[in-house]
């Protein structure tokens, strides 16, 4: 029916049409899960409490900021660098590929080959 | 140890990573997300992931891809009550529809087989879908050693471990055995949904101990191939969880005259095999009167439990709730930064596309601090011949919250198309707000319900009115004609009844 009908009749449709989805750059704060035991959602603070000392209590946790919205490298140099101009970073993938990606990482099927026969298979 | 770390480099480059040169190893750059769990829940988030951006991997131990649903639930199950429908409608419907058949039989090893061509299609389909996204799949068993990384054995031998920037735990749920251990499963004589999806022969006599879905649905199965059923269920009414009373009642009725029996307020005290058979005793569930009903198998469909084990949670800190199940706040994030859970391990209802959702909800955080799962608007369907689905809130919820409501309902036996089909028993019920006519909820019992309550969901996601529905064309003469006019009768009346 078309909508200027529907208007004649009274009958103001309740759908919402919410078009395309469009987030809000900033993350949203969590909050209890929808389905969460009573205990649980009456002391989500405590919830909050643990996931936030989780960072500190395991230094390797990444921080709770969306992959996509993950910052550039946060450089943990509060009073270190200066003095000593070594930079320093919270997760070791911050820091520049050298130091944790070296070129030779993987070794080739045929290199693996090689050391197990020693040299045989390169002849 | 030199040899066991070379050789799975070696066979990690062969099975995945082809010409890569990138590895699992520690000195490799992390993945942004690796996903523990290959069932809906974690598959569907690895896919998404990958689509969004994300470097990915799936850890999955089973060795397929899919998860209980495809490998030993849904999928099968499936297959399985379509063909038994099949054989049931040939056996006893074809005459008076006009189409005489003789010599029906049943021919279990084919049936079977038709099902794992389903089964394998699926998980293998899975597995190119990885490929097309860029998943790198490992084939084996994670345990955390901090909550970025991970050590995986590797179902082929050898061990691995993986980084990851995000870590989404999906490893579902598996059967969970009889209360107090007073009946062991052997898979044999006494199984469980996966035992009971792969009978080598129809039992003559079958007990199904707990009403819920997956215990009507296999009992369905068996049935229509010609088992006595008996269903014994402790609470007073079948379906499980979140069917609404009345529907359950009409569905229990509609189950009777197909010739599975119920008993209901019913108490499983244990069972013992002796010459072949299955002695199930049983009490009344508010004590006194006992019984003992003979069987060649019993179906134990008493619920599922979240799976945790060998994950290695109190290593990382993340929390578990007296039940098993990982808790999460509504942006599926534990208690250990970094790691996230969906699906059958942690809260709501074990359903696979929930855990799709939150599968694709969660990827969504990982990528950009937003998702969206609405909880209010997630089906559920029991597969047994008619079809029993519904969305929302049932009567006895509104009834409880003191929520003013309407009811509208219209019968299959009103409804043209299924009067053709000679199909006309069930009904669709709306449930909806009194005040503003928004729609609460929609319960089917019919032929196809679980197709038709996409509808019911597509309304109540986007908050409609029954009468947005009721002014809504469906094509004539279709079942959903049955949908239109209840819509109709919750606002106003229905022409047809």
């Amino acid at each position: 029916m078309h909508p200027s009908l529907r208007a004649a009749l009274g009958h103001q449709p309740l759908i919402k049409f919410v078009g395309k989805r469009v987030w809000p750059s900033s993350p949203e704060p969590p909050h209890a899960h929808p389905f969460a035991p009573k205990d649980i959602k009456d002391h989500f603070s405590d919830f909050l409490q643990r996931f936030q000392s989780s960072k500190s209590s395991n230094p390797q946790a990444h921080p709770a900021a969306p992959a996509g919205l993950a910052p550039s490298p946060k450089k943990v140099a509060p009073s270190g660098v200066n003095v000593s101009g070594v930079q320093r970073y919270q997760e070791f993938w911050e820091a520049p590929a050298q130091f944790w990606n070296p070129r030779v990482h993987a070794l080739e099927e045929w290199e693996i080959d090689a050391i197990q026969t020693g040299g045989a298979s390169l002849r | 140890m030199l040899q066991l770390q070379r050789s799975s480099q070696r066979g990690i480059a062969k099975r995945v990573l082809g010409s890569s040169r990138r590895s699992y190893a520690s000195g490799a750059e992390p993945y942004d997300a690796v996903i523990i769990g290959g069932g809906p829940g974690g598959y569907v988030a690895a896919i998404k992931s990958a689509q969004l951006g994300l470097r990915t991997a799936c850890i999955e131990k089973r060795g397929s891809l899919g998860g209980t649903c495809l490998n030993v639930g849904c999928i099968p199950s499936k297959s399985l009550l379509n063909n038994s429908h099949l054989y049931h409608q040939a056996s006893h419907d074809f005459a008076k529809r006009g189409i005489d058949v003789s010599e029906v039989k049943v021919n279990l090893d084919q049936m079977m087989k038709a099902k794992e061509t389903s089964v394998t299609g699926l998980t293998k389909g899975i597995e190119t879908l990885f490929k097309q996204n860029k998943v790198d799949y490992i084939k084996g068993k994670a345990s955390f050693v901090s909550p970025t990384r991970i050590a995986v054995e590797l179902l082929d031998g050898g061990s691995t471990e993986v980084e990851a920037k995000n870590v989404v735990i999906a490893t579902g749920s598996e059967v969970a055995p009889f209360p107090g251990g007073g009946i062991q499963i052997d898979e044999e004589q006494i199984v469980s949904s996966t035992g009971a999806l792969a009978l080598k022969k129809v039992p003559e006599k079958m007990v199904v101990i707990g009403g819920g879905v997956i215990g009507l649905e296999l009992g369905s199965v068996w049935s229509r191939l010609g088992a006595e059923v008996t269903v014994v269920e402790f609470l007073g009414g079948i379906g499980g969880a979140g069917i609404d009373e009345e529907m359950a009642k009409q569905f229990q009725r509609i189950l009777s005259k197909q010739g599975m029996k119920f008993m209901l307020n019913t108490k499983v005290l244990g069972a013992d095999k002796r010459d072949g058979k299955v002695f199930v005793k049983t009490e009344a569930a508010k004590g006194g009167k006992e019984a003992t009903l003979e069987a060649d198998v019993i179906l134990v469909s008493v619920g599922r439990r979240p799976v945790t084990e060998g994950l290695n949670l109190e290593n990382i800190g993340v929390e578990v709730d007296p039940k098993g199940r990982i808790v999460i706040d509504d942006q599926f994030n534990t208690t250990a930064q970094g790691v996230k859970c969906i699906g059958d391990v942690t809260f709501g209802p074990m359903l696979a596309h929930k855990a799709e959702e939150e599968g694709i909800a969660a990827a969504e955080y990982m990528k950009a601090g937003h998702g969206h799962v609405n909880y209010n608007a997630i089906p559920s369907v029991v597969y047994t011949y008619p079809e029993v689905a519904w969305v929302g809130k049932t009567e006895q919820e509104l009834k409880a919250a003191g929520v003013q409501y309407k009811i509208g309902k219209f019968p299959f036996a009103a409804n043209s198309r299924a009067k053709t089909n000679l199909d006309t028993e069930g009904q669709v019920k709306f449930i909806t707000e009194k005040e503003t006519d928004r729609i609460l909820g929609v319960h089917i019992i019919g032929p196809n319900a679980g197709e038709m309550i996409g509808e019911a969901v597509l309304a109540i996601e986007y908050g409609a009115s029954s009468e947005d529905i009721a002014r809504t064309t469906h094509a004539h003469p279709t079942l959903s004609e049955a949908f239109k006019e209840a819509a109709m009768s919750a606002y106003q009346k229905p022409i047809h009844f």
